[in-house]
């Protein structure tokens, strides 16, 4: 396995090439602005190793190239450095509270409910007109 | 004959004989190990994987999407975990999915809880293909019933799907915004749908939480409200005084000089090999590594492999080949709230219909679509199709716009079409891929049919049919998808004809009295649908039957 070492300047390589990827559109911030490419590019890395080889790679390859054009070269000279980066990119960003609060996606959150309420599809008449369609299935032939 | 002997309730000691042995602790070999042990019988249970630590389950933290890929993921050999055992599909155009571990592959499920119809059970009197199985849908009501119980199943009754039964134990689940849109499409059709009966309490229930709709169901349930055995079936069968082995792969099932069956060989965790002796042995191992044990159990008794004079073992292999549609609308769905079973379901096509042009039919289930990373590879990067793209083309703000456009607004409807047997599609052993153990790993052999294409692009083009009517937006069909071989059915068949078939109605070989299989390997068709509530339902049936018979059951 490759070293995982991140350097400043593949830091800076990483947050550009997210930038391009990701960048502030609309409510949606750009990837570096929600910390892509700090200690969360680690953590994800680390959630995830069977990325690093792909992921260091991809990084030793657009290094000190413009982010558009290094992108570009990747993706057709080497996919899966590629696909790792994009991954790990937008995998990152998604696991941001500012990416997820501008989303408007609360995360995988408990809901409470009350098993016992009445459904509205029960006091609309959609469950009355499928029963009293009545019975679709085949029964056991005697 | 050799009695077998009413156990004392003392667990058995380690490499002690006992009445009966029990390889793998999923859906089926738990039942068996609940109610063995509750009749009095000893009984050891052998599984190759560990009770799961719902603790480690990732749906509670902010990389679960990420790790859903890999460490969660389905498919043991992408997963590629210690426990898991490789499996040769190169020539498989389906692959299968499971989990090792207590609970077995359940772990991982979405819950859907769909008995099979009477249908189902004669598909060869009705539609002339396939064979009938030797009962009927009514002779397993009284177990299915039981069994839904014992898992704790939420759900309506009344289903005109099915013939009318004893109501569930908890009320439904929340259909949700996703499954009152789907349910919209289907009545804007005058199509049959119901409210999702699922694995899934809606109030706490025998050892279960209530579920909270976290929706991360397919990696684990955090909250403990998914039903599994670990949860719904172990405390009662520890407490009956069934023994539990975790970490324990078998290697063989043994057999004396009158090739009745006396045990298994394991290889414990720390690689050294053990032997449990046993009165009884019944395989518990899914469709694949049921017949994997057997073929490995060679013997000068059985030169082909255990219990297999008829040849069937590892044939017939049935995977249910699997489509999906994914539909978008303006109205928001909220689309990443659970519960991951199905919000409704849908029969209005299951029963056959000869002028579509394929013989049976699928059941259709509407599911949320998960979080904002699942909603950036939903198609795939069909942009990357053309040769000339740019990734900017796909990324940027069309990355943006895509995922904006689709999160939280998007269902998808899992179609499940039934798989006909054909002796062609088997599980055989690889010659030279071994699992951690060294032991051979299975290999497959997979076509999906002509019957199974017909019939998924028909129900494809009715689900889109639906979702149009219901005013998508945006639709998307994957056809026949690869990694959705969870049902792994059919290749220890079930029949009265020693020469036609592995197991008798039973459960029990034809070739080797004491020896059982009780999982879903025995199915002599695979149904249109989620099958674990029929596999733990034949499970139910055989081990009663076990219960009542155990004085007359011959022994090594």
């Amino acid at each position: 396995m490759m070293s995982t070492k991140l350097t400043d300047e593949s830091r800076a390589a990483f947050a550009a090439l997210a930038d391009f990827l990701i960048p502030a559109h609309k409510k949606m911030p750009a990837a570096s602005q929600t910390g892509v490419a700090g200690p969360l590019l680690d953590e994800v890395l680390r959630l995830r190793p069977d990325l690093q080889d792909d992921f260091m790679r991809g990084i030793g390859a657009i290094t000190g190239e413009k982010a558009c054009d290094a992108a570009n070269a990747l993706y057709k000279e080497d996919e899966a450095a590629f696909n790792a980066l994009s991954l790990v990119a937008s995998a990152a960003y998604y696991m941001t509270p500012e990416a997820r609060e501008a989303l408007g996606y609360p995360g995988q959150e408990s809901l409470t409910y009350d098993a016992h309420t009445v459904p509205e599809y029960m006091t609309n008449g959609m469950i009355e007109r499928v029963t009293r369609r009545g019975s679709i299935y085949k029964p056991t032939p005697r | 004959m050799t009695e077998v002997a009413i156990g004392s309730r003392r667990p058995a000691g380690r490499d002690e004989e006992v009445d009966v042995l029990i390889i793998g602790a999923g859906p089926s070999g738990s039942v068996a190990a609940k109610h063995l042990a509750q009749a009095g019988l000893s009984v050891v249970t052998l599984e190759q994987g560990h009770m799961p630590d719902r603790n480690e389950f990732p749906g509670r933290k902010p990389e679960w999407e990420l790790v859903t890929q890999k460490q969660w993921h389905p498919n043991p050999n992408f997963r590629d975990q210690p426990r898991d055992y490789p499996i040769n599909t190169d020539e498989s155009d389906v692959h299968p999915l499971m989990f090792a571990g207590v609970g077995g592959s359940a772990t991982i499920y979405a819950g859907h809880w769909t008995p099979f119809l009477p249908s189902d059970f004669r598909v060869r009197s009705l539609d002339g293909v396939a064979d009938d199985w030797p009962f009927s849908y009514e002779e397993l009501l009284p177990d299915l019933e039981t069994v839904e119980r014992e898992v704790g199943v939420s759900g309506l009754p009344g289903n005109p799907a099915y013939p009318p039964k004893m109501s569930y134990p908890t009320p439904p689940l929340p259909i949700g915004k996703v499954g009152t849109k789907a349910a919209e499409c289907m009545d804007k059709m005058g199509w049959h749908w119901w409210p999702g009966t699922n694995a899934i309490p809606s109030l706490p229930y025998n050892g279960l939480n209530a579920c909270v709709r976290r929706g991360t169901c397919m990696s684990g349930c955090p909250e403990g409200a998914k039903s599994t055995t670990d949860i719904t079936y172990w405390p009662h069968a520890i407490k009956a005084g069934a023994r539990l082995v975790t970490g324990a792969r078998v290697r063989e099932i043994e057999v004396d000089d009158r090739g009745l069956a006396t045990g298994a060989v394991y290889i414990d965790e720390n690689g050294r090999e053990r032997r449990q002796k046993a009165r009884t042995v019944i395989v518990c191992g899914n469709g694949i590594g049921t017949p994997r044990l057997l073929l490995l159990s060679k013997s000068k008794h059985f030169p082909d492999g255990l219990a297999n004079s008829s040849g069937l073992v590892g044939k017939r292999l049935m995977m249910h080949p699997f489509s999906a549609v994914m539909a978008t609308f303006d109205e928001d769905l909220e689309s990443w709230r659970g519960p991951f079973g199905q919000n409704i379901a849908s029969f209005e096509f299951y029963e056959t219909d000869e002028s579509r042009g394929f013989v049976r039919g699928a059941k259709w289930g509407a599911m949320p679509a998960g979080g904002p990373l699942g909603a950036t590879s939903f198609v795939g990067t069909k942009a990357f199709t053309d040769p000339n793209a740019k990734v900017e083309d796909m990324w940027g703000s069309h990355f943006h716009d895509m995922v904006d456009r689709r999160f939280g607004h998007t269902m998808v409807w899992g179609i499940i079409g039934e798989d006909l047997p054909e002796e062609s599609n088997e599980v055989l052993l690889d010659d030279e891929m071994v699992d951690t153990d060294g032991i051979p790993a299975p290999k497959l052999k997979y076509k999906v049919s002509d019957n199974s294409e017909k019939m998924l692009k028909f129900h494809e083009d009715r689900v889109l049919e639906a979702v149009e009517a219901g005013g998508a937006v945006e639709t998307s069909v994957v056809h026949q998808m690869a990694d959705t071989g969870w049902h792994l059915l059919g290749t220890c068949l079930m029949g009265d004809d020693p020469k036609k078939s592995v197991v008798n109605r039973w459960g029990q070989t034809h070739d080797v009295p004491n020896l059982f299989v009780f999982d879903g390997s025995t199915f002599p068709t695979s149904g249109g649908l989620n099958p674990t509530a029929t596999i733990m339902s034949v499970a139910l049936r055989q081990t009663r039957h076990m219960i009542a018979e155990r004085r007359n059951q011959e022994a090594a």
